[in-house]
């Protein structure tokens, strides 16, 4: 080692971190005596016009699909970003596993850790290496092949309903992508449709371009950018339920998608 | 000063000890996890002050919560998860290239090379 620890240092680096620790608990301190009375402008405005000018009677849907809409599209493509970089750096690191030389008489560290993780299957969900994952069981299989299905129904209700029940796209895409996983954990070896990466990267793509259309198409009927085309007729809140749809898509096959590459079932 | 903004700020710290105080990378990215939910906490709690009834109309006579921090706290939420993600990705990048997860070794592996 070029920079031997020795047992001061270490006593010091902790004595740092609770020096550190000290420091930000006095600074954030302030904050959580504070008293101030929230301020109440918002919620009235909203509780009084939300509902009529974006047609969500779920407030929260209202502000993250109406007031805030551009909020939600950056977030999107945050998500998108955080897909790419992650396939990105795992897929380096599944190239480099598989071509780390066998017969490498002096081996470092790292090439020992890139034989285990090759030995153990990477993050493998192959049958074969069932038994080399102690959390894998018969059991869990069983269970979560089962409960997959009933917990995707319920994702796709808690998004449909967002508009007018506590949901939303965010809340049941998580519970669609929590599925996903349900999905894949209960069917080892081929696994479902869902399970195949390609599948969730193209729903992936296609709900974010059907964002992209949606978003230019109140341009249409004389809105701005992100305008609802359905303002003035009869059901307004239909733009909300498809937007809620198309975003609910997006993060459950974003966050499905992150899942299962973690899981090595990346193909 | 009440007890649930006490133990909000204790949530904070113990996050902050995480990413500071341990070696362990994975632990970091846990502390890490442990401070946005601190955030999260702490807005959803300031923001019920202000009522008693979730943020959804069609009743009369409802006494609703502030919903501008419950939308905010969605997207804080979602955020978080990426930066997870990514987090982890990397550590498992960097147990690949230095064969741990200790960020004293990793160092010294990286000191060794250059």
């Amino acid at each position: 080692m070029a920079t031997p620890k020795t047992r001061f240092g270490k006593i010091w680096s902790k004595a740092g971190a609770v020096l550190s620790v000290a420091a930000i608990g006095f600074v954030l301190f302030p904050i959580f005596l504070a008293d101030n009375p929230w301020p109440v402008e918002a919620r009235d405005y909203l509780a009084a016009m939300g509902q009529a000018e974006t047609g969500a009677v779920n407030l929260v849907s209202s502000i993250y699909l109406g007031y805030r809409i551009f909020d939600t599209l950056g977030e999107t493509i945050v998500l998108l970003v955080a897909v790419l970089g992650t396939m990105s750096i795992l897929s380096r690191v599944e190239s480099l596993v598989d071509d780390s030389p066998a017969d490498d008489a002096g081996k470092s560290g790292a090439d020992k850790a890139g034989d285990a993780l090759k030995k153990s299957g990477g993050f493998s969900l192959s049958r074969e290496k069932r038994h080399s994952h102690t959390l894998r069981t018969d059991l869990l299989e069983a269970v979560t092949g089962k409960i997959g299905p009933v917990i995707l129904i319920f994702g796709f209700y808690v998004m449909l309903f967002g508009h007018v029940s506590p949901g939303g796209g965010f809340q049941g895409g998580v519970i669609v992508a929590s599925a996903i996983v349900f999905l894949t954990l209960g069917n080892p070896g081929a696994g479902t449709l869902l399970s195949n990466t390609r599948v969730l990267s193209t729903l992936e793509t296609a709900a974010f371009l059907l964002m992209l259309l949606l978003s230019s198409s109140g341009l249409l009927f004389g809105q701005g950018f992100f305008g609802n085309p359905m303002a003035g007729a009869e059901n307004p809140e239909v733009y909300i339920i498809i937007l809620n749809a198309v975003v609910g898509l997006k993060v459950g096959a974003s966050l499905g998608f992150l899942c299962i590459t973690m899981m090595g079932g990346h193909k | 000063m009440k007890l649930e903004l006490l133990l909000i700020l204790i949530l904070f710290l113990v996050g902050f000890w995480g990413i500071v105080g341990k070696n362990n990378i994975i632990k970091k990215i846990f502390g890490l996890n442990m401070i946005n939910a601190a955030a999260v906490i702490l807005f959803i709690l300031e923001g019920s002050r202000s009522g008693a009834d979730a943020p959804i109309l069609g009743k009369e006579g409802l006494h609703i919560v502030d919903p501008v921090p419950q939308a905010l706290m969605l997207t804080a939420i979602v955020i978080g998860v990426c930066i997870t993600a990514l987090a982890l990705a990397l550590a498992v990048h960097l147990y690949r290239v230095s064969g741990s997860f200790d960020i004293d070794r990793i160092r010294d592996k990286v000191h060794n090379e250059n």
